[in-house]
């Protein structure tokens, strides 16, 4: 049964990293930016769901406006941060969102202390076993939030005229914009939409570990930046595939290597070894 | 019906076409002729909204174009068939004439996209095919296909026959006739000064950025020094 347990967190620990990751590889697919700051609007998401969570009692609701005021925020960063600089060179924006996350950091220390906030009453924490598995309820929630999620992203792209636009704007976006594209608008939706889904993942690390602190995007912001040139830079399947296979990586390696690495390590060990052997990330973006 | 006043357009500092005047009416097939670098695609372009418009003023249907988004100057009728087709290669063929169709309802769609398999019933082979996998020639008219998809008034073809083979190239031209039957305004930008002659009724040459000889596609034909004088070649 450890084999399957071993999965089982692998896959939640992976849910949590795809979310995050996928946002930041639509900023990529879109506009050719690193966007490191997306690794602090998951610690805003995370420390809404909490403050609405102690404030209303309602998780769900928490959630809502979690998702709806980080994807406000990523749009509000594309507007300030990135808009004016999009015609400079790839290192201009990666540095003015790496200042950024650091700036959000420092703010959400100077905003909500330096040691973090909990839960008041940790919410979901009643056991649930489903096909003889046995998780927490918020454990649950995490993997089927995620499947949820990446399926409606699917949808989102391959079935609505929406995403054909943002296909187009990928590809092209001079010429999807001579089709009528609006490409100004299809530039801050992918902000909501990946900013929204960084802080899905912020709320269910929250309610997984019980705490939110300024820090909390540091070690996530280096492994999603790994997860997104492995999975084949704005490859979004390719990204969830990485995502997914770190978290069962992380997972394994926690119980027979815990004697040599802690967790982050073995993640980073197993990035490094994977862009050394293929450094244009395992799925090619085609 | 387009009327360019004054135009010079560019990139940043640099001038592309200088003070151009020039004047479509409605339903007429216009060809822009030049060398390499003369501004035919500038001029085009800058009518598409891709190249800054740095002085003077683009009207098309007593609208100026300067005022309009880019993205709204497909409403207005103005389609693109860019240099270089410009397709979107992850793209289905289905998905490319989606596209090109993006702003008009599902039931004009279905009506435009029968409309332009008539005109290439290869597409309609090539449908579920991605657009990057088609040869170069079915490449050409599904980026013909996908400005049609758009309803337009008026279709701005850019360097239409550039790296096709001669019997292909005549199966675009056979298109073009079609489209100016139709009573479509055409503006084609063209080095492959023969076959722009052909369908043509109005010729404009350009050279550095300028309007050097402006008149009848017949009056072209007849006076081959004209070519000789300014492109360098005979007709």
């Amino acid at each position: 049964m450890l084999f399957l347990d071993l999965l089982i967190q692998g896959l939640l620990q992976g849910s949590i990293y795809g979310l995050i990751a996928v946002g930041l590889t639509l900023v990529y697919g879109l506009l050719r930016i690193l966007h490191v700051a997306h690794a602090g609007l998951f610690t805003l998401g995370g420390y809404i769901c909490v403050i609405v969570t102690n404030q209303t009692s309602s998780f769900l609701l928490a959630v809502l406006t979690s998702m709806i005021l980080v994807g406000l925020a990523g749009m509000i960063i594309y507007r300030i941060c990135y808009q004016p600089i999009l015609d400079q060179p790839p290192f201009v924006p990666l540095i003015a969102s790496i200042g950024l996350f650091i700036a959000m950091e420092e703010l959400f220390r100077i905003f909500f202390g330096a040691y973090g906030l909990s839960f008041t009453e940790l919410p979901l924490q009643e056991p649930l076993a489903l096909m003889q598995i046995n998780l927490k309820q918020a454990e649950w929630i995490t993997i089927a939030s995620s499947v949820g999620f990446v399926a409606m992203l699917a949808f989102l792209a391959n079935r609505t005229k929406l995403g054909l636009a943002w296909k187009a704007t990928v590809t092209d976006p001079e010429i999807a914009s001579s089709f009528g594209v609006n490409i100004i608008q299809v530039r801050y939706l992918n902000f909501f939409i990946g900013s929204s889904l960084a802080a899905v993942s912020g709320c269910m690390m929250a309610v997984l570990n019980n705490l939110v602190e300024p820090t909390m995007g540091s070690v996530p912001s280096y492994k999603m930046l790994a997860i997104i040139v492995l999975g084949g830079l704005g490859n979004v399947r390719g990204t969830l595939i990485a995502a997914v296979l770190l978290g069962i990586i992380e997972s394994y390696g926690t119980i027979y290597l815990d004697d040599l690495l802690d967790r982050d390590s073995i993640a980073f060990v197993f990035l490094i070894i994977a862009l050394m052997i293929r450094p244009q990330g395992l799925f090619q973006r085609h | 019906m387009l009327v360019l006043e004054n135009l010079s357009c560019g990139y940043g500092p640099f001038r592309a076409v200088q003070s151009l005047n020039l004047k479509l009416e409605e339903g007429s097939v216009n060809a822009l002729i030049g060398a390499n670098g003369a501004g035919k695609s500038s001029t085009l372009m800058s009518i598409a909204g891709h190249v800054k418009i740095q002085e003077g003023k683009v009207f098309y249907k007593n609208n100026e174009l300067n005022q309009i988004a880019v993205h709204n100057r497909i409403r207005l009728g103005i389609a693109l068939v860019p240099e270089g087709r410009r397709l979107f290669p992850d793209l289905s063929v289905e998905e490319n004439l989606k596209i090109g169709a993006y702003h008009k309802s599902k039931q004009r769609y279905s009506t435009n996209i029968e409309r332009v398999f008539e005109l290439f019933p290869r597409l309609k082979d090539r449908i579920e095919q991605l657009a990057g996998s088609l040869s170069g020639g079915e490449q050409q008219m599904l980026a013909i296909g996908r400005a049609l998809m758009a309803e337009p008034s008026l279709l701005l073809i850019d360097e239409l026959s550039l790296g096709l083979m001669p019997k292909i190239i005549d199966q675009c031209y056979e298109v073009i006739q079609e489209l100016k039957k139709q009573g479509m305004t055409l503006l084609i930008v063209e080095q492959n000064t023969k076959k722009a002659l052909e369908v043509s009724e109005q010729v404009l040459i350009l050279e550095s950025g300028r309007k050097v000889w402006e008149g009848k596609a017949e009056d072209a034909k007849n006076n081959p020094e004209i070519f000789e004088a300014y492109l360098g070649l005979s007709s």
